[in-house]
């Protein structure tokens, strides 16, 4: 009996501490992941493969996507969305700089392109993006793939 | 006003429902956002100089090749798929039986890939893809594990870091990815 009267006095004890651990989770979440953004202008079927390796240091990675845009207004043939905007070829230069501007000096050599592209996309086109990236000297290109189940 | 004022009553507000609402906005977190995508196949372009003339013995380059039409042609060999390919760049580059046909030692090999315009890009990373395998398999077999566990290889853990750089020492992977030619474009 002396139990449920010390129950009733103090009864909320557990539940105040559960928003704590909970909001700590959500930070973490917050922190962790990047807003999914970019996705709704381009087709984008990723290959598989096998020999997939991960990336140490993640911040290093920037993303280009090459798909078939889903507006029909924007043509049929496989364009480049960078940073969520489709941009031309001739203006990978420009957003290559600004990447590594973004990285800062220490690590503008080490940046990594990360080429998302659709598995119908032309290599005349993956090869155009080789060689404006390495006037640009961003020569660490990651193929983006799934892995192959 | 003493009414409200009743000892009985704890004025706290109830924080029960705060964890329904941190909750919501966790779970709203969870679907909205995406870890970076860190897994793939890495490639490093070689630097932006005028192509120099350098010879390379026919015996130590792998030539793969995809034209126009999705055909692949290896080592002037026309083939439907690439099946089996691994394994051959994996004759190709250790030449356990020392045929004056392949590589003249694991580290002179070269293997060179070059899709055509209107190659699918599918194709492409499939050939890669195969040849990078090829490679793994060569350096987990030097440390006695499979390519996959070769590549899963934890790189901040010490004994598995010498592992990994014992597996690839002297050996590297040495891809050529070449632009597709112009001339096809016309």
């Amino acid at each position: 009996m002396r139990f449920r009267k010390k129950q009733k006095q103090n009864p909320e004890i557990s539940t105040a501490s559960m928003p704590d651990i909970v909001f700590l989770l959500l930070f973490f979440f917050m922190v962790t992941a990047t807003i999914d953004k970019s996705q709704d202008q381009l087709k984008l079927e990723i290959p598989q493969a096998q020999a997939i390796t991960k990336i140490q240091k993640k911040f290093l990675i920037r993303e280009l996507h090459v798909g078939f845009p889903k507006n029909p207004n924007l043509g049929t043939s496989p364009r480049i969305s960078a940073s969520d905007r489709i941009i031309d070829i001739s203006d990978l230069g420009n957003w290559v700089q600004a990447q590594k501007t973004d990285l800062g000096e220490a690590y503008q050599d080490q940046m990594i392109v990360m080429l998302k592209a659709d598995i119908d996309v032309d290599m005349g086109l993956i090869g155009d993006i080789q060689v404006e990236l390495r006037k640009h000297n961003a020569r660490k290109v990651l193929f983006r793939t799934l892995e192959d189940i | 006003m003493i009414k409200f004022k009743r000892p009985r009553l704890q004025p706290q507000v109830s924080a029960g429902s705060m964890a329904d609402i941190a909750f919501l906005l966790l779970i709203f977190f969870l679907v909205a956002t995406k870890f970076i995508e860190d897994r793939g196949l890495l490639t490093q372009l070689p630097p932006n100089v005028p192509p120099t003339d350098v010879q390379i013995k026919e015996r130590n380059l792998f030539k793969i090749r995809i034209n126009s039409k999705n055909q692949f042609m290896v080592e002037n060999e026309i083939r439907a798929d690439l099946e089996g390919l691994s394994a051959e760049i994996k004759e190709f580059v250790l030449n356990p039986n020392n045929d004056p046909g392949l590589a003249e030692t694991p580290e002179k090999a070269i293997i060179s890939i070059k899709a055509q315009r209107g190659a699918k890009y599918s194709y492409f990373i499939n050939a890669l893809d195969l040849t990078k395998e090829a490679y793994y398999q060569i350096y987990g077999a030097r440390v006695g594990l499979s390519s996959v566990e070769y590549r899963h290889l934890n790189r901040d853990n010490p004994i598995e870091n010498q592992k990994y750089l014992e597996g690839k020492e002297g050996l590297p992977m040495k891809i050529s990815i070449a632009e597709p030619d112009k001339v096809s474009q016309l």
